[in-house]
Formats: C-alpha cells, structure tokens, sequence
C-alpha cells in the first residue's frame, strides 16, 4: 500500500511540475515562420530578422499602430528647404552596456552597411535613399566619404543627392539602425550578433538565449529602455514552426499565443466557434505577379517578346477566382502594379492603388478580349502553338504550387494553343534561372521594403535589380529617374502622378501580370492585445502588447 | 595484425578524400549562388564571387578548400550568407543531435534487446507473432510520422509532453523525438536478436549444454546471448551514426536545433550556403566511415578469418 501511495505522489508530481503549456501572464509566445537568418542589421535579409532586431534595437523613427512615421530615438528631426539634409536630434537612450546612444552609432552602422552589406546594400544608394556617395563606397571608396556625419553626440546629420519625399518612413527599416562601434570592435570578428552575448540592446527587449538557426529565442523586458513606462510585455518567446499544421495544432493546445496558419485552414479555423474570433486577416505589401522574359532570343519563349500574346496570357487569368478558390487566405485580386492598401498619399491619405479599376482596359479577366490579343498575336508571330515553362521556387509552401497550377489550366482553357509546362524549383536555382534569364515565365513577389511605390517600380527599370525580363522603356526609365534624383523628386504631387504614367507604361506593355496583393491570416489568442502590424519594414511590432 | 589496420586506415583516408571531392564538385555545378542575389545588381553578385573565389577554375577551388580544410576550417569559416562563423554553431547542433541521438540509442538498444529476446524464447507463441508486428511497423512507419503522432496524443490531448523542444528542460523535452527516433532501431535490433538467438538456441553446443542441465537465464547469459549479440553489435553500430547525426524531418517538427535542420536550412535558403553544406557533408562521412572503420578493425581481431581474407584481396 506504501508502494502504491509513493508511486501515486510521485506521478502527480512529474504531472505538476511537467505540464505541457507554459502559458503566464506578461509571456507571449509567437510562432516565427522561418529561422532568423542574422541579427547584424548589415545581414539580415528576411521578415523575421527584421521583426526580432526591431524588439532589441530602436532606431531614429518608429510606425505607430496605423502606420504613422513617429520619434523613435530622434527626438525630432529638421529638413533642409531643398529637402536633402536632414538633422535628428537624439534623445537620452541607453545602450544594455551602459552607454549612451549617440549619433556616432548610426554613423559608424550606416558607413559599414555600405561596405558589407550584400542584398541591402543598394538601399542606401540613389535608387532609394540617395544618401550621398552611397553607391561609390558600396563598389569600395572611402566610407569617410558617405554624406552622413556627427557634429555633436545627440545630432545626427544625413546628406541626400536628391530630395527623397518617404526618407522618414526609411528610417524605420532596420538597415538604418544604429551599432555601437565600441561593443562591435571588442567582439571577435564575424560574431557581432551571433549570439545574446553578442549583441547589444537599445530597444524594448533583450534576448536571454539565441544562436543562429535557433528554434526559439526568447527575450525579455528592457528595463533600461528610453520608453519602458510603456512596456507592459514581460517576457517574450519566438518558436520557429515552418508547417502551419503545426503551428494550429500547437495554437489550440495553447502552447502559442500567436500564430499565422494557410489558406487551406481557413474554413476549418471558421467552423470552430472560439477559433473563428481569434482570426485577423491583415494585408501584406506583397505583390504576386507573373513575370515574363521578353528576350526575343530566347529559345522557345522568342514568342513573349510579343505584347499581344503576354496582353493575352494576362487577360485569361481570373484573378477573383484564384485568391477565393486557391489561396484562400485573405489575400486580395490586384489589377495594378502596386499592392492595395500599401503607400498612402502624404497630403489625401489614399493608397496608391486605391483605384483598381484604372487599368481595366490591359489587366482583368476578359477571355473574349484575351482571344482577340491571342490571334492578333498569332497573326504577328506567324505561329499557332506556343510551349511556355512557368518556374516556380516551391519551397515557399504549397499556396504558390495551387496558384500556379490554376493559372496554367485558366490559361490553356482561354488560350487554345498554349501549353504551360509548370517547373518547381528551389529558391536557390529560381533565382539563379530568373537573374540569368533561363526562363519563360515565372511566379515571383516582391515584397516593400519602405512605404513608397517606388519600392516596386524600380523593379522594371533597365538597370533595375533582379529579375531579368529583357524589357527596356526609354519613358518609363525617364520617368523614374525624375521621380527619384530629377526635377519632379522635391515635387510630390507631380510625382505622384508621373507614377501612375509610369504604372501606364508598364501595364500596357505587359511587362507583368499583377495577381494579388497577399494577406496573412493569424490567430491571437483572445488574452493578448496591443500587437501592431504593417505592411512594411517591420511585420509584428510588440512594445505595446499585452498578455492578460 | 598492424598491416592490416594500417591498410584500413589508409582505405578509409583515401574514401574521405574521395569524398570532399565528390561533394565540392557536385555543390559547385549546382544552379545558384551561394548569397542572397535578391536585391543584388548583376555588377554586384561579380564582385561578391570574385571576394569569395567563385570565379576560378573549380580544381583551383578545391585545392584552396583542402587547404583549408588541413588547417581545420571549413572554407572560409564563415556562413556565406550570414557572414557568421560557422562552428560555434556546427557544435551546437552537433551537441544536440548527439544527445538526442545517445537517448534513442540507449531506448532502441534495451526495447530492441527486450523485445529480441522475448520473441526468441516465445517463438512460435502470442508474444513471438507480437513482437513481429512491432518490428514491421517499426521498418514502415517513417519516424516522423510516429513523431507527429506522439506529439498529438502527448502534447495534444493530453497536454503532459511540451510541444516545442526547449532546451532548458532537455531530457523531458527530448523524450518524444528520442522515442520516435529510436522506433527504427528498436525493429532492427529486436529482428536482428531474435533470428541470431534462434540460430544459436538450434545450434549443437547448446543443446548440449541443455543436456549437461544448464537451464533458464544461466544458459541463456552464458552461451545464447553471448555467441548471438556479437552479430547484433554490428548492426548498432551503423544505426549509431545515423541517429547522432540528426533527423531532418523530426529536428525541424520539433524545433530542434540540430545538424539535420541545419543541413536542410542550408540548402533551402535563398542561397545554398557551400560552407555549411560542406562542413556537414564532411562530418557526417567521417563518422561513418570511422565507425565502419572501427568495425573493420574489430572484425579482423574477432575474427582472424576475415582479417586472412582481407588481406590477400
């Protein structure tokens, strides 16, 4: 009877003591959908290092929970008339070491992210912040050199070549934070944020355990914030879960606090009473759009050097058809080259794309318009059949894999004599098969990278990054130049209706075929509140959110 | 005796030169870069292949690597994505792989035995025809989808295992993905006990000790288990290996930082990072192959048949 009495205390006790949920007030726990890649804001390449270095390090300017360019740490900030120097005034902020944060950090963190930074670099340059002599110490001159300076330890001055309307909401991204030089310069080289101990904290957390490649890392209150009156979050644990199976599963036995599940889960997340309150559809910056390579040399694809055919291939796909009954997710029809509900006019307040009707006449789905473009097409190439590959990366989960599937049947049905051969790639070799132009067609996205839309317009210039479509516009190229270093740069209203001649040029030519503007579907447990979110930057911003 | 482990030796050098070489050349001729081009101008992806050595000869390449790899470091020693050094982060996951893979070693091994030997001694029975039915299972059913289905019955339903791995709480969280880990083992090694016991209970030496009236587990200590684990060892061995050198699709279910997750993090990225590819490439063939060569080694002192054979090949 002893035995049994000993054995029944000692199984209740593993049974208290190892419960599976560690749910507490003050904690919340949030699903991550893929690893940090680096903390070094010169490094970071994705949303999710994005999301963690913004809970560790504050910048000069912060979004509020609308979007709203607010004072991080710059107090405030003076513009020159000319509109190309800007002067912040930091205020009283402290390092986790001690130290205070002064504007010899951001420019010691902006002259190195010139020199080491590989994706991001092109930021600082004069297709995007114009930052003076940005694109000369990117390819290697003195980093003395770039147009930012410290006069004093609380000012921080920033040279521009050309006036850059949507310079504050730059500063938000966390390629513009600040590193104090004393801390990088005492730790071995290359470990700058490879580990909690390596990493220094001006922000609203700091991590108690990481390592690169981490499942979890887990933060805590920065007592020592500038702003932690505000913070009411104690405690705060990312879980990277790459299935969103997983991540639902994981959600409904409490064990995550928030979560983004697919589209796929949807209707089952509806039909469960409690589940369908916790669901918050929010849009995402990201265009999906088909891109094609206009090289008229190109083997078999010479074909889509032809406007008709791409006009045509644009026209049969319907758009309403593939976000309701394939990717299923929230993510919405789009008609333009820009996203909906992204870039909001400073002076009306209006998305860019707030119209999605205003190219109707080269982007919708018409299939009788699109056989009219099929046969003049036809006539013009002097061919009936066209073979077409459409690459895709498919590591990215299987929404792109229904989207793809569902243009290629909606196009062959509309276009009787095209034939789509659908290749699944990594995203390694897709890349490497879009920027080295041994493609057809692709399924790509891009996601914004500031809340301008010049984000994406960039991406179809001559000279512009990426995807190679073998596409050149002497006006839309003209266009964009005046936009971001010309006459019309300091002008915002004449700029903001050049874009939309240059959108125009782009549509009508086909260049791309805009599919949706994407959306993620998260749940969050009905105990926590306060959680931002934005389109752009930074996804989740937690300085405000509390777990009750 | 010492030739023929020098010739091992040699043997097992020249198979991990082979190799290095194999994989350098097959992660060169793959399509991608081995950064993130996403953002990155044409101009700008040259300059980072000319800083990285991407843009000479491939024997060129590889006779740098080896090199380096002589002096102890995987290339450049640095991630090519993140800039990172990689072995701190190499030992990580290796350290948790191990012990994971140590815990389902020791699980497989002891059920494995258990179930072997009951079924050897019941043969023909309830329990002989019960313990086929686990091993069969255990050789068909992946690991991970036993894993999924621990993980919803034990952090799900009944909420008492964590969902997530969490270091901090190590040998409870890492019971799960130990027991679905060691489920392949388990089948192995009990299949593998039971057929070697049988042979050797049929064998004339102990039916003789039967007769001399040596009965029960003194018979079974001293003549079955003996003569019918030495072939057992052999199969543990192998399955050694392969459980410490992680499981892709467990470690990344579980949210385990370990060398599997490592290895498919490195690939499926926007780049393949070359370094880390490498690096685990190369650990992971040298365990085997220093296993194997243990084994090798222990064979021909075991049993000087083989060692004979070898030799004049």
């Amino acid at each position: 009877m002893k035995k049994i009495l000993t054995l029944i205390l000692f199984v209740t006790l593993i049974l208290t003591t190892a419960c599976g949920n560690d749910s507490e007030p003050g904690k919340l726990r949030v699903m991550l959908g893929s690893n940090v890649v680096s903390l070094d804001t010169a490094k970071a390449t994705d949303n999710a290092s994005f999301e963690v270095i913004a809970d560790c390090i504050d910048g000069l300017l912060q979004m509020d929970k609308d979007g709203r360019i607010i004072p991080a740490i710059a107090e405030s900030y003076d513009v020159s008339p000319d509109g190309k120097t800007y002067t912040f005034h930091l205020r009283n902020a402290k390092w986790s070491n001690g130290d205070e944060v002064t504007a010899d950090d951001f420019v010691f963190a902006w002259r190195r992210h010139c020199q080491v930074s590989d994706k991001y670099a092109y930021i600082m340059g004069s297709t995007v912040a114009c930052i003076k002599n940005a694109d000369a110490v990117v390819k290697g001159a003195d980093p003395k050199t770039l147009g930012v300076s410290a006069p004093d330890s609380k000012t921080f001055v920033v040279e521009l070549d050309a006036p850059v309307p949507f310079f504050p909401s730059l500063m938000v991204f966390p390629t513009f934070y600040p590193i104090n030089e004393k801390f990088y310069n005492s730790l071995e080289s290359g470990t700058y944020g490879t580990t909690h101990e390596n990493f220094l904290y001006n922000g609203a957390f700091v991590m108690t355990s990481y390592v690169p490649g981490s499942a979890s890392i887990q933060l805590q209150k920065n007592p020592d914030y500038w702003d932690a009156a505000n913070v009411t979050l104690e405690k705060l644990h990312y879980q990277v879960v790459s299935s969103s199976d997983n991540a639902l599963t994981a959600y409904r036995n409490k064990s995550l606090d928030l979560v983004t599940i697919n589209g796929n889960q949807i209707e089952y997340v509806k039909s469960d009473g409690q589940l369908s309150k916790d669901l918050h559809i929010i849009t995402t910056g990201l265009l999906q759009y088909l891109t094609f390579n206009q090289d008229p040399k190109n083997h078999h694809a010479g074909a889509l050097s032809n406007v008709n055919l791409r006009l045509a291939i644009s026209n049969s796909i319907d758009r309403e058809s593939l976000v309701n009954n394939y990717v299923m997710n929230g993510s919405r029809a789009t008609y333009t080259a820009i996203p909906i509900d992204f870039a909001p006019n400073a002076k009306t307040g209006k998305f860019f794309a707030e119209d999605q009707k205003q190219f109707a006449e080269y982007v919708g789905f018409n299939p009788d318009k699109a056989k009219e473009y099929f046969e003049r097409a036809k006539s013009e190439l002097g061919r009936n059949d066209f073979d077409l590959t459409l690459i895709y990366a498919n590591d990215a989960g299987d929404t792109v894999i229904k989207v793809v599937q569902a243009v290629k049947a909606q196009v062959e049905e509309n276009l009787q004599g095209v034939k789509i051969t659908l290749q699944p790639m990594t995203k390694a070799e897709y890349l490497d098969k879009v920027t080295t132009n041994s493609y057809d067609m692709a399924v790509t996205n891009w996601t914004p990278d500031y809340d301008d839309p010049m984000t994406f317009f960039t991406l179809w210039t001559t000279e512009g990054s990426e995807i190679s479509e073998h596409w050149s516009n002497a006006e839309y190229d003209r266009i964009i130049a005046e936009c971001t270093t010309g006459n019309l740069a300091a002008d915002y209203n004449a700029r903001w209706n050049a874009l939309y001649s240059a959108e125009k040029i782009l549509l009508e030519n086909a260049v791309i075929a805009p599919l949706y503007t994407g959306a993620n579907t998260n749940l969050v447990a009905e105990n926590v509140s306060g959680v931002d979110f934005h389109s752009v930057a930074v996804d989740r911003v937690y300085k405000h959110a509390v777990v009750k | 005796m010492a030739r023929y482990i020098l010739r091992r030796i040699l043997l097992a050098l020249v198979t991990l030169f082979l190799i290095v070489f194999v994989l350098f050349v097959l992660i060169r001729i793959m399509p991608g870069n081995p950064f993130p081009v996403e953002r990155m101008t044409a101009e700008m992806i040259a300059m980072k292949r000319a800083e990285l050595g991407l843009d000479e000869p491939i024997l060129v390449q590889f006779a740098n690597y080896l090199s380096l790899l002589m002096s102890g470091s995987f290339g450049n020693g640095t991630s090519l994505y993140n800039g990172a050094p990689i072995k701190p982060i190499l030992w990580a996951c290796m350290e948790n792989s191990f012990k994971i893979g140590v815990l389902s070693v020791l699980f497989g091994t002891a059920v494995g035995l258990l179930l072997g030997i009951t079924a050897a001694l019941n043969r023909g029975k309830f329990l002989d025809g019960f313990c086929t039915v686990v091993s069969i299972l255990g050789v068909c059913v992946p690991s991970y989808v036993f894993m999924i289905f621990l993980q919803y019955f034990f952090s799900f339903k009944i909420p008492f295992f964590p969902y997530f791995f969490d270091v901090s709480r190590f040998l409870f969280s890492s019971m799960m993905p130990a027991l679905s880990l060691s489920l392949f083992s388990i089948a192995t090694i009990s299949r593998f006990t039971r057929n070697e016991m049988v042979e050797v209970m049929n064998s004339d030496y102990v039916k003789l000790a039967e007769s001399k009236g040596l009965y029960g587990f003194e018979l079974l200590r001293k003549h079955v288990l003996r003569n019918a684990l030495i072939p057992v060892v052999t199969v543990i061995a192998p399955l050694v290996v392969d459980l410490m050198t992680g499981a892709m699709v467990i470690e990344k279910i579980y949210g385990i930082n370990g060398m599997g997750k490592l290895m498919v993090d490195a690939i499926a990225g926007d780049g393949v990072d070359y370094n880390y590819v490498l690096a685990l490439g190369i650990l992971f063939s040298s365990m085997y192959i220093f296993v194997m060569l243990l084994l090798d080694i222990l064979y021909g002192i075991l049993d000087p048949r083989i060692r004979i054979a070898k030799e004049n090949v």
